[in-house]
């Protein structure tokens, strides 16, 4: 089984590198389907008008979008750093040949920042329908933008040196790659079930459903009984059609690649992700039908959809990682890998991971407990 | 050997060490307010809170607002920007940074988190929240951001004085190594002077506050530009610590160094000035004007700061181990033999239109021995440098490089190699003709050899230190000499 066919070191980091990749996927799929879902919105009110049924989403991700994006770069500096310690030499040399293009995320996303934090600012309901779809469309364009580049400079640090040589040689802006556009559509009809996902937690958390644990509102295909319906109805169907998209993107996704590795993705070192995959995106489907039928939402319904998506999404990762190692040879870093374990200071790391994290936690319940006290300064 | 060849860009007239320099610049500024911002805060909020400041509560919010627009959003990502600028400058010095510290570095990343969570718990709920909450919330968010800058500084400051580490190589004799302490302390007061001044424009910008509010406001502001005063004092500390060569160009053997650094003492020194009168008088008011005046200084001040922590390492990335163009001193022994661009993998952007394949090669030898600190005609243009010189003297002065200045590491490769970058200065200086001739002198690259040969590859600072030895013997045999008379 990937990864084991690799020495100790390398799968220490790989498996490093995962797990902190998976947290940088989980709110980059937030902001990425989350933009989509509001520039979709004020497309939509600007051809007929307000769309007062969304609102409640709409509100929600504009409020929280921009930190949303905080904790997407957050979160990415992580596996930016592992990836330098398995995959130097392919990554900075992908870096250096994409040059500006690859530079002009940085500018794109302080534009997306600000953009985000205009979008949630007190008047935006003022500002004429035109005005926030344009800002509603920006800010997609520049994830889409930012997606993308991270994509094709993903794939371009796969290819081989014959390749590189061509790319610097052309000193084209763009790097065109068959598996560019199909696998991109993965990462991004991949997003949905994510945002869905974190919409209905936000909102549970969030004290909409009431001061109770938990709400049913009975099945949601009937007329509406509670205002709550079409909200979760819309959550339902982001879910389903991002799931469907999904299994189509990836089909789809693995005609363009090349036949060894196919081979390899299909092969019986693979089978576990493509297990734990599909068990996570069928216990999604599961949990989406069983909101659906009873409009039931609780903690275990969350917690249930939360297990499915880290299942989908760390196998999704693991897979990811076969498709590069097909055509990267890993095995060959061996020998930095070896070095980068004999160097100190992850008991140090270990320690503060958990003086930080308890921090963080400490920061929520301190939240928590000082928004329950209601109590507010004069 | 396996040298790491990597595609190398080229940023027209500028050097590529203004280029890095430019975002160090922006990112370190705004990293620093982000930090004294947070200290600053907390002192406000406690101010608040015991009764000792009315107006401090309402300053809090306002100000905090500014310091997460402006931290989280080009504060983090110009973080990531310098990271992403450094790969595109030198790929080597990163990937070693990397490999070395990629603990400590991790380590800071869970500050970061730290520092997000608290900030934005504070930026969203603050206003409703208990001040106790508050002020916690407050002293995680400094604590995480100092924090932050605790565990950068540390592998900053080994780039220049990695001394313990060379000898040991773990990964705490390079952290905690001579200049880090200075480094550390110098930048926490810049941090709280920098605080001080956002605060003294924010204060200015308040609509509802009357000229007293403002001016009661602003004294308790520029205490955090008070620290300053000890900023003699570390900078003498750290340069105490720093490699003698690097101190003598900064004190007036490079010209350009020297500039940088009387800028940033210069500024630093007029803020100064600036705080004494403010902070011996009370009745002193500074208005929006003057405060932005300061800040604009403040910035000159950082910038020239960080062009001298930059520059001060030349003729190394990472002092006695990597050559600022990604070049170690065990390379340029061994491509002294075998040769080093000829085997640049790399085609050159422009092949076709330059006439011969010896040509080609110079423009490979350029490209990545010199383009990192020599533009062809832009910034400290290459082209410029050598015009008014024979043949003959290009050929001795490269290939003594490290002679010619020691802020210069020494060629690496084959006198072929070498003679192909002086055919390449000429031919380029020509105006690019399309005809060229191929200099295949076999006494041309016997001579070259020979200057080659005479100093080696050691670099310039340790010939600077033998020198310097020598001197002293001599000096010291003659003394000798005399009292034996
Ligand atoms: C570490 C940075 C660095 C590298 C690498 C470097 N130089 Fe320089 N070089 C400098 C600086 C700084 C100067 C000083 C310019 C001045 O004095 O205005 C300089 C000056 C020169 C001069 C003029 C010296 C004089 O006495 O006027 C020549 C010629 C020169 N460099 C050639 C080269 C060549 C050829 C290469 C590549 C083989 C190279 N340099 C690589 C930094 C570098
Ligand atoms: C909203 C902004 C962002 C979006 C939409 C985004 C999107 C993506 C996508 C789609 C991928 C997968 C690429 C692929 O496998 O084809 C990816 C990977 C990655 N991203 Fe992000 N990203 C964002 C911001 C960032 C930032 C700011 C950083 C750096 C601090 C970052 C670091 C990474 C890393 C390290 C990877 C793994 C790359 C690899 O393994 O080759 N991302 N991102």
């Amino acid at each position: 089984m990937f990864p084991f066919e690799f020495e100790p070191a390398t799968i220490f980091y790989l498996f490093l590198y995962g797990a902190t990749l998976v947290l940088h996927v989980l709110p980059m799929n937030y902001v990425l389907a989350g933009s989509t879902y509001l520039a979709g919105i004020a497309l939509w009110e600007l051809a007929r008008g307000p769309s007062l049924a969304q609102r409640p989403l709409v509100e929600l991700l504009r409020d929280w979008m921009p930190f949303a994006l905080g904790v997407t770069i957050t979160a990415a500096v992580a596996p930016l750093l592992f990836l330098q310690v398995l995959y130097q030499r392919p990554f900075y040399t992908a870096n250096l040949l994409l040059f500006h293009r690859w530079m002009a995320i940085l500018p794109v996303l302080i534009v997306a920042f600000y953009l985000l934090y205009l979008q949630k600012s007190h008047g935006w309901h003022k500002f004429a329908p035109w005005v926030r779809a344009c800002v509603s469309t920006g800010i997609l364009g520049c994830f889409a933008f930012v997606a993308w580049s991270w994509t094709e400079n993903h794939l371009l640090s796969t290819r081989p040196l014959e390749v590189w040589k061509q790319v610097y040689a052309s000193s084209d802006w763009f790097y065109h790659d068959p598996e560019l556009m199909p696998r991109l559509a993965v990462w991004y009809v991949g997003a949905f079930p994510v945002l869905a996902a974190a919409m209905l937690w936000q909102l549970w958390w969030g004290g909409q459903f009431g001061t109770t644990t938990a709400v049913t509102i009975g099945n949601l295909a009937q007329p509406d009984h509670s205002p709550l319906a079409p909200t979760l109805r819309s959550l339902c169907i982001l879910a389903f059609v991002g799931l469907a998209g999904s299994v189509v993107a990836g089909l789809g996704y693995f005609l363009f690649l090349d036949e060894p590795v196919r081979a390899r993705l299909i092969s019986s070192r693979a089978w576990p992700y493509l297990g734990v995959a599909s068990v996570g995106l069928l216990g999604q489907a599961w949990l989406w039908r069983y909101v659906w039928k009873s409009g039931c939402v609780c903690g275990g319904t969350i917690a249930s959809l939360a297990g499915a998506i880290v299942m989908a999404v760390g196998a999704a990762t693991g897979l990811r990682e076969m498709r590069r190692t097909a055509t990267v040879d890993l095995a060959a870093y061996l020998e930095q890998h070896t070095a980068a374990t004999k160097i100190g200071g992850i008991g140090v790391f270990l320690v503060f991971a958990v003086v930080c994290t308890g921090g963080i936690t400490a920061v929520v319940l301190a939240v928590r407990r000082g928004l329950a006290a209601g109590n507010s300064p004069k | 050997m396996d040298f790491p060849f990597y595609p190398s860009n080229d940023f027209g007239p500028l050097m590529k060490g203004m280029v890095i320099g430019g975002v160090g610049i922006l990112h370190v500024f705004l990293a620093q307010f982000a930090i004294g911002g947070g200290i600053l805060l907390c002192v406000f909020q406690w101010l608040a809170m015991t009764g000792r400041s009315k107006l401090a509560r309402e300053f809090v919010d306002g100000y905090f607002r500014w310091v997460v627009l402006i931290s989280f959003v080009l504060g983090a990502l110009t973080g990531v920007s310098i990271w992403l600028t450094t790969i595109q400058i030198s790929p080597r010095t990163i990937g070693l940074m990397v490999q070395e510290f990629h603990w400590l570095w991790a380590t800071e990343w869970t500050f970061f988190c730290l520092e997000v969570a608290s900030g934005y718990a504070f930026y969203r709920y603050g206003k409703v929240l208990p001040d106790r909450t508050r002020l916690g919330l407050r002293m995680s968010y400094s604590i995480a951001s100092w924090m932050s800058l605790f565990w950068i500084n540390g592998i900053l400051s080994w780039q220049l004085t990695p001394a313990g580490w060379l000898e040991h190589r773990t990964v705490w004799s390079g952290f905690f190594n001579p200049s880090f302490w200075p480094s550390l302390l110098f930048r926490t007061i810049t941090a709280l002077a920098e605080a001080g001044l956002f605060a003294c424009l924010i204060i200015n910008l308040a609509t509802n506050w009357t000229r007293e509010q403002k001016q009661t406001m602003l004294h308790r502001a520029f205490y955090f530009l008070a620290p300053m005063a000890l900023m003699p004092l570390v900078g003498a500390w750290y340069f105490a610590v720093v490699p003698d060569d690097s101190r003598r160009w900064v004190m007036g053997e490079s010209v350009a160094m020297t500039m940088f650094m009387t800028l940033g003492v210069g500024a630093s020194m007029l803020i100064g000035a600036y705080a004494v009168v403010m902070l011996v008088n009370r009745r002193n008011f500074i208005n929006a004007m003057t405060s932005l005046v300061l800040i604009v200084l403040a910035v000159g001040a950082t910038a020239g700061g960080e062009f001298v922590r930059e520059g001060m390492r030349k003729p190394y990335t990472v002092r006695n181990v990597l050559y600022s163009n990604s070049i170690t001193e065990a390379d340029a022994a061994e491509m002294r033999c075998n040769g080093g661009a000829a085997r640049d993998p790399y085609p050159l952007k422009n092949e076709a239109s330059i006439p011969n394949e010896q040509l080609r090669l110079g423009a490979k030898v350029y490209r990545m021995q010199c383009s990192i600190c020599h533009t062809e005609e832009g910034a400290n243009g290459l082209l410029g440098l050598v015009r008014t010189w024979t043949p003959s003297q290009v050929r001795l002065n490269i290939a003594q490089l490290q002679r010619t200045k020691p802020f210069m590491p020494p060629f690496a490769g084959t006198a072929a190699e070498l003679e192909a970058l002086v055919q390449w200065l000429a031919w380029r200086e020509a105006g690019n003709p399309t005809d060229w001739e191929v200099s295949a002198e076999p006494e041309v690259l016997k001579t070259i050899q020979g200057h080659l040969d005479e100093v080696g590859t050691v670099s310039g600072i340790a010939l600077m230190q033998q020198n310097e030895a020598a001197a002293r013997i001599r000096h010291q045999d003659e003394r000798n000499q005399k009292g034996s008379r």
